[in-house]
């Protein structure tokens, strides 16, 4: 803890350019980590929390307020693609009903994903809030960037291959490419990384 | 997790061009800078020297003669990233950062380093490429992220909208 107060000390010996980007710098990181139901997410969130404890949270004894930490997730709307296949009357009166007991039960589910986030943030001295969207889950992820200027974006990673990756896109994938602020992106641990080449090596 | 006093480590891959360079300062700049002394992270920069072999392997006829020149470049380009980085560390007063530089391919030389190290974060920066570039060039970032036993951080330099 003192060693919080010296770092102080010698920001003020400085030279006055450093001494001001450094006062500048020493803000702490606003983040944003998406989320899903998926293990990894919540991984990549606990990873996040525990790494990133030294860039995000509050600092008491020296009174530098903490960052920022949002938590994303996004709904993805596979509904619309049902439209075009279907066609007849009948499927769209299918549609039309299923909504509504589909939207009860994703709210559920965000319910319990948004109280074991926060579960996991607890007592980390960091602001933390939550935010969900609808929409193309990629897409969506990357405007909430845009929007709202975060300095981190943290994901989870499938550990997809190479083919399944190809086949069924991945998030992490397009937020390094498309995402306009750094993106950090979190690996499944060891043991759980190995078990997936594990099965694509039988799938092959 | 952390054994005791044991720091987490953090690596940097750097080449010549200018988004490696923003790389390098905007993770020295939050990560490194406000904590002085006591960073919460162990700094290992490292450096890729493509092999001359390698590099000229598509010139066609011609190729031995060109080799000893072509990797004198390579050579000397390695050193100013180096020297680069070392003044940046200066620059934000961030002392005992490790510096290595490897011959060969970017890709498996920081996977390596990162498996060497135990790290628990490799960074790199982007040359921003798009969907063809990618497919040509190939992407160390792309592949780190992949391939990597850590966390992979990508920074971007941000491009100014025209």
């Amino acid at each position: 803890m003192e060693t919080y107060v010296d770092a102080i000390g010698v920001d003020t010996e400085a030279t006055t350019t450093t001494e001001t980007t450094a006062k500048q710098n020493k803000k702490k990181l606003k983040v944003m980590v998406a989320m899903d139901e998926s293990k990894n997410s919540f991984y990549a969130l606990e990873w996040a929390v525990e790494h990133l404890r030294d860039v995000i949270s509050a600092e008491p004894e020296t009174d530098q307020a903490g960052g920022l930490l949002t938590l994303v997730h996004v709904h993805p709307t596979y509904l619309q693609y049902i439209y075009p296949s279907g066609g007849t009357a009948s499927a769209m009166y299918a549609i039309d009903s299923v909504p509504e007991s589909m939207k009860k039960a994703r709210e559920e589910s965000t319910t319990k994903l948004f109280t074991r986030s926060l579960e996991i943030c607890r007592g980390k001295l960091v602001k933390t809030e939550t935010m969900i969207l609808e929409g193309d889950p990629k897409e969506m992820i990357c405007q909430a960037v845009e929007q709202t200027h975060v300095d981190l974006l943290v994901v989870g990673s499938r550990g997809l291959g190479m083919i399944k990756r190809a086949f069924l896109g991945s998030v992490s994938d397009y937020c390094a490419q498309h995402a306009k602020c750094p993106i950090l992106i979190v690996r499944p641990p060891r043991e759980t990384s190995t078990s997936s080449s594990t099965k694509e090596h039988k799938s092959k | 997790m952390a054994t005791g006093e044991e720091k987490p480590v953090m690596v940097v891959g750097v080449d010549e061009s200018e988004q490696s360079t923003y790389a390098l300062e905007w993770t020295l700049d939050r990560f490194f800078a406000p904590y002085a002394p006591n960073f919460p992270f162990k700094l290992i920069i490292v450096h890729a020297k493509p092999n001359a072999v390698s590099a000229v392997g598509l010139a066609g006829p011609g190729t031995a003669e060109v080799v000893p020149y072509v990797d004198a470049d390579l050579k000397h380009t390695a050193v100013k990233v180096i020297e680069k980085a070392k003044a940046l560390c200066l620059s934000k007063s961030v002392h005992g950062a490790m510096i290595e530089v490897f011959e060969g391919d970017a890709r498996n030389i920081l996977c390596e380093v990162v498996d060497k190290h135990h790290a628990s974060l490799l960074v790199v920066g982007s040359h921003g490429y798009g969907a063809i570039k990618r497919a040509v060039l190939g992407s160390v970032s792309d592949y780190c992220a992949h391939h990597a036993h850590c966390s992979v951080m990508i920074v971007k330099k941000p491009k100014i909208k025209v």
